[in-house]
């Protein structure tokens, strides 16, 4: 079923984009969704859940910042137990990708 | 679909969380809104890329859940985090329901033993005095005590046990709930034109 195998790598990929992208620079839910909505293909709604979980999970952590034209802005940004996760979680998903592409590679 | 009828959906979803976990959810996606309409999008469009409004309340109820058992470890907050978890649908729960039955069964009974030997020692412990020699007392107020200390024990033991059970559930039911469903797939397939023919 290519639509399984699809959702799943998507599913698995999903966290380790957004705690990449937060690596790169503090951002708001908003810009992540919609970033990731384009590059992955995933629903931009699908970002809160998420959001909420690394929250509790404490890989992230939260402030607001006042914005001049409209409501006061949320922003993430990765705690140090964020940062160890994306470390840990960036090289297994290499390894994993290197092992994928070596083996298509044969075929 | 409008902005007001994906957030009443939304808000229905999530009746029965605290109203301070739905006041910051609501929040969120409303926010969602007001910068996506600040960036020149129509609130269809917002809705539509946002997905199904039922499912991710049903996504953040379980988030919630979660929660909630993590930082009490009671029956019912246990009881609460499966349910939302098995909402998801990421377990069959035809499949799972037999098994738990039978699982949750059996620890009841373990229990149950549990308690009843508890309340048998504390009878042979007071019992103790009314037997005659001397020796005969300490020893059955001894073994007394000792039926009890073991049923403390298993007891103990059993909570653990369960306590195990539902984290390792609930572990299974995140790791499987399909996340991006909605994103993938917003409408059910169409049945195979083949079939349709005559």
């Amino acid at each position: 079923m290519p639509e399984a195998v699809d959702i799943q790598l998507k599913k698995g990929a999903l966290d380790l984009c957004v705690l990449a992208l937060l690596s790169r620079g503090d951002s708001y839910a908003y810009e992540i969704a919609s970033r990731l909505a384009e590059a992955i293909g995933m629903g931009e709604g699908t970002i809160y859940p998420l959001m909420r979980r690394m929250q509790a999970d404490g890989l992230v952590e939260t402030y607001l910042v006042e914005s001049s034209a409209g409501p006061s802005r949320k922003y993430y940004r990765l705690t140090a137990a964020g940062r160890a996760s994306l470390a840990a979680q960036t090289q297994a998903w290499r390894s994993f990708a290197g092992a994928v592409q070596s083996i298509l590679g044969e075929a | 679909m409008t902005r007001q009828e994906f957030i009443a959906r939304l808000r229905a979803g999530l009746a029965g969380l605290p109203p301070q976990t739905q006041t910051d959810i609501v929040g969120d996606y409303e926010t969602h809104f007001t910068e996506g309409a600040a960036a020149g999008r129509s609130e269809a469009d917002i809705a539509a890329a946002l997905g199904d409004p039922d499912r991710l309340a049903r996504e953040l109820r379980a988030e919630a859940g979660v929660k909630r058992w993590q930082t009490e470890r009671n029956p019912e907050a246990a009881a609460a985090a499966v349910f939302a978890v098995l909402g998801l649908g990421a377990i069959d729960v035809l499949v799972l329901l037999p098994i738990l039955v039978g699982v949750v069964s059996v620890l009841c009974a373990f229990f149950i033993v549990a308690i009843v030997f508890f309340f048998i020692g504390a009878v042979v412990l007071t019992t103790g005095p009314l037997a005659g020699a001397a020796a005969a007392v300490a020893a059955q107020m001894l073994g007394g005590l000792g039926m009890m200390a073991m049923s403390v024990t298993s007891a103990s033991i059993l909570t653990l046990i369960s306590i195990g059970l539902v984290n390792a559930l609930i572990w299974y039911g995140r790791l499987h709930y399909r996340l991006l469903k909605p994103a993938i797939d917003p409408t059910p397939p169409a049945p195979p034109a083949e079939l349709a023919l005559p």
